[in-house]
């Protein structure tokens, strides 16, 4: 099974420059775990914490949010996992 | 039978004779035909099939509020101004600033040190002076949100940090007001229109508290976002169009790319999860 991360231009110092990655995994939390088996630097990029995302990254399947509870969503072979930062400035 | 009907400015005076009492009937009174000078100022959007003359004379009685008067909110506030959104509200508290002026364009070298909502209230009305433009020099919190807010249809978000966005999501959705979202950073940023109990909100997509401080900007960015976030306030109030709603709308300037992503409202979310659809 293999799914495809597209990583942000901010986290791509941590992916050898790569702007897709692809991991394998049944939900997203196994997907994102593979990303940081393969990219250690990544880790610390997108969680805060054991299971727990930062608050600033934004997780989509498919081009849609999976807000919340995202790391249990389940995902296919050929899925898209987007992993975006949250903007807040005006 | 009304005897004598007056208007002085926005304002109609009027007395008439009820149960052998005169009365005088004093009110507000927006004079919503297009003049001349507006037909002729309006005269190539009026050519747009969707506006026309009714269309028009819609923007020229809607009332939108823009929240900030940086970078965004210098984007959005000339362009509904143009379009001739009736009145315009803007608030900020903040004072203009050296460092300001690679972006927030409404605001110049000589503005250094006045208030942003005196800065940019000056050179909308010098814009439009068909239009009310409203300046309020304030902080918005929870507490003054509300007011700060009645009696208008449309709010903008030109905030630069997500804690007041929320404040302003929740308070759109009490009073069921649409919330123009948008925000930027470096090259990136990010539009979305909330309808209050019928599309998702910003609380529906973000989990908790933001990044706060100073982030990296350059001015095309906001320039970009805020002329998408003046769009869907004219298409909203005129009715016609695909709003950015249940999709969030990503720039990124450096690849010169849109992205569009599916945004569901959440029925646990904690600022308008309780409205029903």
């Amino acid at each position: 099974m293999s799914v495809k991360v597209h990583i942000h231009a901010t986290h791509r110092r941590y992916t050898d420059g790569r702007e897709v990655v692809a991991v394998e995994g049944k939900t997203v939390g196994e997907c994102l775990d593979h990303l940081v088996r393969q990219y250690p630097g990544m880790e610390k990029a997108i969680f805060a914490g054991k299971n727990k995302l930062h608050h600033i990254v934004e997780v989509y399947v498919n081009h849609a949010s999976a807000h919340p509870n995202e790391l249990p969503k389940p995902v296919q072979d050929g899925d898209e996992i987007h992993l975006i930062l949250m903007l807040a400035g005006g | 039978m009304i005897k004598h009907l007056g208007i002085i400015g926005d304002w109609v005076i009027g007395y008439y004779l009820e149960f052998g009492i005169w009365v005088l009937g004093i009110g507000r009174w927006r004079v919503a035909v297009l003049t001349p000078d507006e037909r002729e100022r309006y005269s190539r959007q009026i050519m747009i099939e969707e506006i026309g003359s009714e269309g028009q004379e819609r923007l020229k009685r809607s009332r939108v509020v823009i929240a900030g008067a940086g970078g965004l909110g210098c984007s959005i506030a000339p362009w509904l101004a143009a379009a001739g959104i009736g009145t315009i509200r803007i608030i900020d508290h903040d004072e203009v600033e050296l460092s300001n002026l690679n972006r927030q364009i409404l605001h110049w070298q000589e503005d250094i040190g006045k208030k942003k909502v005196d800065s940019a209230g000056s050179k909308v009305r010098r814009l439009n002076p068909e239009i009310r433009v409203e300046t309020i020099a304030e902080s918005i919190t929870e507490k003054n949100a509300s007011s700060l807010v009645h009696g208008y249809e449309a709010i903008v978000d030109a905030m630069d940090n997500l804690s007041t966005r929320y404040i302003l999501n929740r308070c759109a959705i009490e009073k069921n007001i649409p919330f123009f979202h948008g925000a930027v950073q470096g090259f990136e940023g990010r539009v979305m229109t909330i309808l209050p109990g019928k599309t998702a909100c910003l609380r529906c997509l973000y989990r908790g508290p933001g990044p706060e401080g100073k982030f990296p900007v350059i001015g095309v960015t906001p320039a970009v976002i805020g002329s998408i976030q003046a769009t869907e306030v004219i298409k909203y109030l005129l009715g016609f169009g695909q709003l950015l709603t249940h999709r969030m709308l990503m720039y990124d300037g450096l690849e010169a790319i849109f992205t569009e992503f599916a945004v569901n409202r959440n029925p646990d979310c904690d600022h308008c999860g309780t409205l029903a659809d």
